[in-house]
């Protein structure tokens, strides 16, 4: 077939465009159809490419952004903007993509997978990918969707078996990311999402700021801004060995994780909530003995029958 | 039934050939056994079922000749992924252009119908021009975005 050297004619197009709408008319397409055995996959060629366009602009942000916007996306560590719009299109667009035309024949089936704080949980995915949800996370899925991931809140590991055609999209907060053949690690919570890569790639936010993130590299939403940072790739999903490892990270976000891992509460007060952490915890270890997590973040640790809150010294 | 017979016809103006009849009867199987099935034309939905099946169908083709196309190619390597996101971002940045030359109201005519699905009558009557405006907007544009589409290819 050779049909990709043919230029897409108006004719078939304006079918195309007419049979969407809800006063189609069968009759008379048939009629057209029928005139000649070509006008068939015309008009296949001229839905297929309404359908790529129509994602194509659905995922561009009314509001146009400036190449020169697009190409500082790819320096290091731009504190840039990103509009919020672009999300729900792109990740419709991506649904649209995986279901297809076939509305009928393929409902949405969701599913979610939830975890307590502590627990841990593997969820093996149709396509040989897999997600490791952390204690305290939450993923929305679709039996009928098998490449998108909605993450709702908590942390987790994502091995995606990488498909060029179909490729894996994970929806958090308002950040869209798609897989370009990894191994990495989203995490939300109400102040934050983090996105770090220990293999392959993954492309944020890819209808808008398009950042590329490469092993060794994450990224950090907060607010509307997006910040890259660097990261140690063995250090990416090592919370499923019962280690967290910490780069410059806020006692809050600290305390959030520690949450989820040890299955009990642990809160930062406003005063060291800002204060940042370097340095790796043991979770087994302070299991043991809680004492050492105030010494290992510089905090007291006031334990009552709400959990632990990280104070500061007295 | 005539209804089955219409759509046995559509299906094979439609390239069903042979399969035609397996076809009809499967769109018939399927549609009769919903549960939201149609209420206010069911030969409409009999139609849009068999020509979205027929879409898919071709889909599958297209995807399948492609990665035959890719495995024969033996210069076909993965494309690296930095140069993947370029050509993705490029992408973005053309047909952001395009739209920006085709100007404001094509662009809110093809969104608005398109995207958001609102009815061409609706959006005629919300941007205060003609139905027809409406129509020739929405083919302009899509005309455009096509042929933009084909020169990146």
């Amino acid at each position: 077939m050779n049909d990709d050297s043919t230029p897409l004619d108006d004719e078939a197009f304006g079918w195309a465009l007419r049979m969407e709408g809800p006063d189609a008319d069968w009759d008379a397409f048939t009629l057209w159809l029928e005139h000649d055995a070509s006008r068939s996959e015309r008009y296949d060629r001229a839905v297929a490419a309404l359908h790529d366009f129509t994602a194509d602009v659905a995922a561009l942000s009314p509001v146009t952004v400036p190449a020169s916007d697009l190409i500082a996306a790819n320096d290091d560590m731009p504190a840039r903007r990103y509009t919020r719009r672009w999300i729900g299109g792109a990740l419709a667009a991506v649904l649209a993509g995986a279901i297809g035309l076939g509305v009928w024949t393929e409902t949405p089936r969701p599913y979610a997978v939830e975890t307590a704080p502590g627990e841990q949980r593997i969820v093996a995915l149709a396509d040989g990918s897999s997600i490791v949800l952390a204690g305290g996370s939450k993923v929305r899925l679709d039996h009928n969707a098998p490449r998108v991931a909605m993450v709702e809140r908590g942390e987790m590991l994502f091995r995606i078996r990488h498909d060029a055609a179909h490729p894996f999209a994970v929806g958090v907060g308002d950040l869209t990311l798609v897989d370009l053949g990894t191994v990495f690690d989203v995490k939300t919570d109400a102040q934050r999402t983090r996105v770090s890569v220990a293999e392959g790639a993954v492309m944020i936010d890819p209808d808008g700021a398009a950042l590329p993130l490469d092993p060794g590299q994450a990224v950090v939403a907060e607010g509307d801004s997006l910040r890259r940072l660097a990261v140690e790739p063995g250090d990416v999903g090592a919370w499923q060995e019962g280690r967290l490892a910490f780069d410059g990270v806020p006692l809050d976000e600290v305390a959030a994780d520690l949450s989820r891992q040890l299955g009990q509460p642990v809160r930062a007060a406003p005063a060291v909530a800002r204060r940042t952490f370097r340095g790796t915890l043991d979770v087994q270890a302070l299991k043991r003995r809680p004492a050492l997590l105030g010494q290992l973040l510089d905090v007291t640790v006031r334990q009552d029958a709400d959990g632990w809150t990280l104070e500061p010294h007295p | 039934m005539a209804n089955r017979d219409k759509l046995v016809r559509f299906l094979l103006a439609r390239g069903a050939g042979d399969a035609a009849e397996d076809l009809a009867h499967d769109v018939w199987l399927k549609v009769a056994g919903r549960a939201d099935g149609p209420i206010g034309n069911p030969l409409a939905y009999l139609y849009r079922a068999a020509d979205t099946l027929m879409i898919d169908r071709y889909r599958a083709r297209r995807q399948a000749e492609a990665r035959d196309q890719a495995w024969s190619d033996r210069h076909a390597q993965e494309q690296p992924a930095a140069d993947r996101s370029v050509a993705a971002r490029q992408e973005a940045g053309e047909v952001a252009a395009l739209l920006t030359t085709l100007g404001s109201r094509r662009e809110a005519v093809f969104r608005r119908v398109r995207i958001d699905g609102a009815a061409q009558r609706e959006v005629a009557a919300e941007l205060g021009v003609s139905l027809s405006t409406v129509e020739s907007d929405l083919r302009i544009a899509s005309r455009a975005l096509a042929d933009l589409k084909e020169r990146l290819r």
